[in-house]
């Protein structure tokens, strides 16, 4: 776990030392900002909107930092040729590859939960405030679902490039969290086979919607029931487990080539 | 004696799409390397050297054969415990400083604490990069990524150490600091283990000599007995080198 754990923090000195995390805090800052500001139809007053556009913004921004922090780990890696000094040492490839998910996800947490720090802030500056448990809850299910997303685009790097795997893992969460929650209205118009078919993908894919909380906290809805929470508390660790043991499936057995000199 | 590495009949080949399916890379090669020993691993581009150094790092499998570092299987990660490598091309953390560096590869074997600091430190102090200890490996030059690179590689003081051409691209100078260094490492009883081209570099370190062509290990031996009298180590290596490529070539 020690091994782990010190490939994890290199991951967070690489983000850190990066310009990605503070482009996206000023990127995010300046449209809440910009948001505020343009007070379209009056709709820069209301409360509701800034927390709305805000979340949104951090669900988005969460997003693109957790795939590309997760899909240039190994690649990075292997291309910069630092993959056989790790790997001299006694290390594991399967250390290396959940101590790379670990220091992805915890990192990309830690900047979305500065993110949140930002939109309470512009929430306050505007006379509202979030419920606290049912924020809580949204930014517990954000993490989770974030470390399903970094688990995918980890998996996927073991085996493709990093712009492939990042491509890759775009359509995998877009079509989770869009496309698979949409099953049940195609299969009203299905029948035999093909039903089934789509029913079994519809239980076999992750569903990144279940995670998203952000209209509870938007209204003022009030938290869900903690058995639920604890539901997705597993159901999101089943999945994490099941992409990082693909993604080891992958990577345990990997002959490197790239950028390597044989 | 100990031994330190012990290759036994090991074969590689790689997926090709050449006739036949596969490129041999190595083929049946065994070989001994007795603890406290400079061996010096040599042969052609293409020879198979760095193949065989990333099967005894576990990068790659054997397709047949077994490889021992210490009497330990390879495949286990614990063999690497009590060795040290530095690659060809020691392209190092850009975002890190030199003493990060250290640290966390040092942390990598278990170390930590004061010990792990004073090691560092003193490592830095060996290879002259104090001064440089805390900027960024982004602005070394290429002479000092190597050394740093050879700090990471002896940070946890290792029994064996594993060099892949480390004088590769380095200026009359950093050979002199990595000859140094390698015959400190030979008095404190280490065993060092480098494939290079630089074969007047080889005669001046080594005790003993391997030769690798086509795959085969094709001569090995003491490094003082290798050469007829009057046969300089180049000499010896051509004659070797082509009578086996011939040998392999002809129809």
């Amino acid at each position: 776990m020690n091994r782990c754990l010190v490939i994890a923090r290199m991951v967070w000195l690489d983000l850190l030392r990066r310009k990605d995390l503070y482009v996206l805090l000023i990127l995010l800052g300046g449209l809440l900002l910009a948001l505020l500001s343009l007070n379209v139809f009056g709709l820069g007053g209301m409360v509701r909107y800034v927390k709305d556009a805000g979340l949104l913004l951090a669900w988005l921004f969460s997003w693109i930092l957790a795939i590309s922090v997760a899909s240039r780990q190994l690649p990075q890696e292997e291309t910069r040729r630092t993959i056989y000094s790790l790997l001299a040492k006694p290390l594991t490839r399967g250390e290396l590859l959940f101590g790379k998910w670990l220091g992805a996800w915890s990192v990309v947490c830690a900047a979305t939960s500065l993110f949140y720090l930002l939109i309470m802030l512009v929430v306050a500056a505007r006379g509202g405030r979030f419920e606290p448990l049912t924020l809580a809850q949204t930014g517990l299910l954000h993490a989770l679902g974030l470390g399903m997303l970094t688990a995918l685009a980890l998996a996927l790097s073991t085996r493709a490039t990093q712009s492939a795997a990042a491509a890759l893992a775009y359509v995998g969460a877009l079509a989770s969290y869009l496309i698979v929650p949409q099953v049940p209205v195609f299969l009203a118009a299905e029948t035999g086979l093909r039903a089934n078919g789509l029913l079994i993908l519809y239980y076999a894919l992750p569903h990144l919607e279940l995670f998203d909380l952000r209209q509870r906290a938007v209204h003022d809805w009030g938290p869900v029931p903690g058995a639920l929470v604890a539901g997705l508390v597993l159901y999101s660790l089943v999945w994490i487990a099941l992409l990082l043991l693909l993604g080891w499936l992958g990577f345990r057995r990997k002959r490197f080539t790239r950028g390597a000199a044989r | 004696m100990a031994v330190a590495i012990e290759l036994r009949d090991l074969s590689v080949s790689f997926p090709s799409r050449a006739p036949g399916g596969a490129v041999a890379a190595l083929q049946q090669v065994s070989l001994r390397v007795e603890a406290g020993t400079v061996y010096g691993f040599l042969g052609p581009n293409g020879a198979g050297k760095t193949t065989a150094m990333h099967v005894l790092l576990g990068f790659i499998p054997a397709s047949a054969g077994a490889a021992y570092l210490f009497g330990t299987d390879v495949r286990q990660s614990i063999a690497r415990q009590r060795i040290g490598y530095l690659s060809e091309h020691p392209e190092i953390y850009p975002y890190l400083t030199g003493r990060e560096l250290l640290l966390l590869m040092g942390r990598l074997f278990g170390l930590g604490g004061r010990a792990l600091r004073d090691r560092a430190a003193e490592l830095l102090q060996h290879i002259g990069l104090r001064h440089a200890a805390d900027r960024r490996l982004g602005t070394y030059s290429r002479g000092m990524l190597q050394r740093i690179g050879l700090a990471q590689a002896l940070i946890n003081d290792p029994d064996l150490v594993i060099l892949d051409e480390p004088t590769s691209g380095l200026d009359p100078l950093g050979r002199l600091d990595i000859r140094r260094i390698i015959g400190g490492l030979r008095a404190r009883g280490k065993t060092v283990f480098f494939s290079s081209h630089e074969l007047s570099e080889v005669e001046r370190v080594c005790d003993h000599l391997a030769i690798l062509a086509g795959g085969r290990v094709v001569a090995e031996g003491a490094a003082d007995r290798l050469a007829t009298p009057g046969e300089s180590l180049e000499q010896y290596f051509l004659r070797v080198v082509n009578a086996n490529t011939s040998r392999e070539e002809s129809p």
